[in-house]
């Protein structure tokens, strides 16, 4: 590839994350491609878990409860993000489960892993 | 046991990019395999919008041509699986060798702290290998296979290299076709 292809590839690419950081910000936004708003609430997903995660963990909040406000709080989010800001219709996802399931796994496990190492180092050097 | 945490991540990150970097070498990288996971793609997005839109219909010709199209797709996905097999068994192999060495290196010791009470099945991973009673203490695994079920998958959607959706879909309807054939 010459570099002025490769230039205007780069080019491509900055305009289409813009158009994306955009889209998911305004309102009620369209996404024709269903790939990119998945996309969208699987990046959200993650921040949400390490920020819930660091959060708990400078609490400290201990116990079932944090996992249960985690999940709880998880998915509250997400789905007054795509039913209230965005008025998506989830049918279109294969149903509201669909979309709630997008990235929760890897979500949650990098919830645990910032809970923890945050609890283990603010709370627990005493023990 | 804070620097031990820190440390686990940090060789979760390396050990991901590491398993990523050989990947894309042995697999990612072939003509074979990149024209493979383009048609797999192409065929399972064809396949789903055909579905959507002649699903429900009980025309013969159009149900013929989406078992014909399954099977195509059925055939391509078993192709790209062996191609990744050879380099995975590769790859298994020398992560299981390095799991091993971090095992021992880390055995007996609380690397973190958990701040809840586990479940009993997990309390044979959270406390593999550690001394007391303690339940709340978190060993090496424990720790290490959550880091890498968040640092992988995100390093792999990041860079490119996780499967698509509509493919990843129809791969499992196609898992599942077998048993409502047989009913």
């Amino acid at each position: 590839m010459s570099t002025k292809a490769k230039q205007t590839d780069n080019i491509n690419k900055n305009k289409c994350n813009e158009s994306i950081w955009k889209k998911a910000l305004d309102k009620n936004s369209e996404w024709p491609d269903k790939e990119e708003f998945l996309d969208v609430i699987y990046w959200m997903r993650q921040a949400i878990g390490i920020i819930l995660g660091l959060s708990w963990g400078l609490l400290p909040l201990k116990g079932f409860l944090g996992l249960l406000l985690f999940v709880i709080l998880n998915a509250a989010v997400i789905y007054v993000y795509v039913n209230n800001f965005h008025n998506i219709d989830e049918e279109e996802y294969g149903g509201m489960w669909e979309i709630t399931k997008e990235g929760f796994m890897t979500s949650f496990a990098g919830f645990l892993v910032t809970w923890i190492i945050m609890y283990t180092g603010l709370h627990s050097e005493k023990l | 046991m804070w620097s031990d945490s820190l440390l686990i991540v940090f060789i979760s990150i390396c050990t991901a990019f590491l398993g990523e970097g050989l990947t894309w070498v042995l697999v990612y990288r072939t003509e074979k395999y990149q024209k493979l996971k383009v048609e797999v793609e192409r065929q399972s997005k064809k396949l789903e919008k055909r579905k959507e839109a002649h699903g429900d219909s009980l025309d013969r010709q159009q149900k013929k041509k989406i078992e014909r199209e399954e099977e195509r797709l059925k055939n391509n996905n078993r192709d790209l699986s062996l191609v990744k097999m050879k380099s995975m068994f590769a790859i298994g192999f020398a992560f299981t060798a390095l799991l091993s060495m971090f095992n021992s290196i880390f055995d007996g010791r609380v690397v973190a702290k958990l701040p809840f009470y586990p479940i009993s099945w997990i309390q044979g991973l959270s406390h593999r290998n550690l001394p007391g009673d303690d339940y709340t203490d978190c060993s090496f695994i424990f720790l290490y296979i959550l880091c890498t079920m968040s640092i992988r998958q995100n390093i792999q959607k990041l860079l490119g290299f996780a499967p698509s959706r509509a493919a990843s879909k129809q791969g499992g309807a196609l898992f599942a076709a077998p048993q409502t054939q047989f009913k």
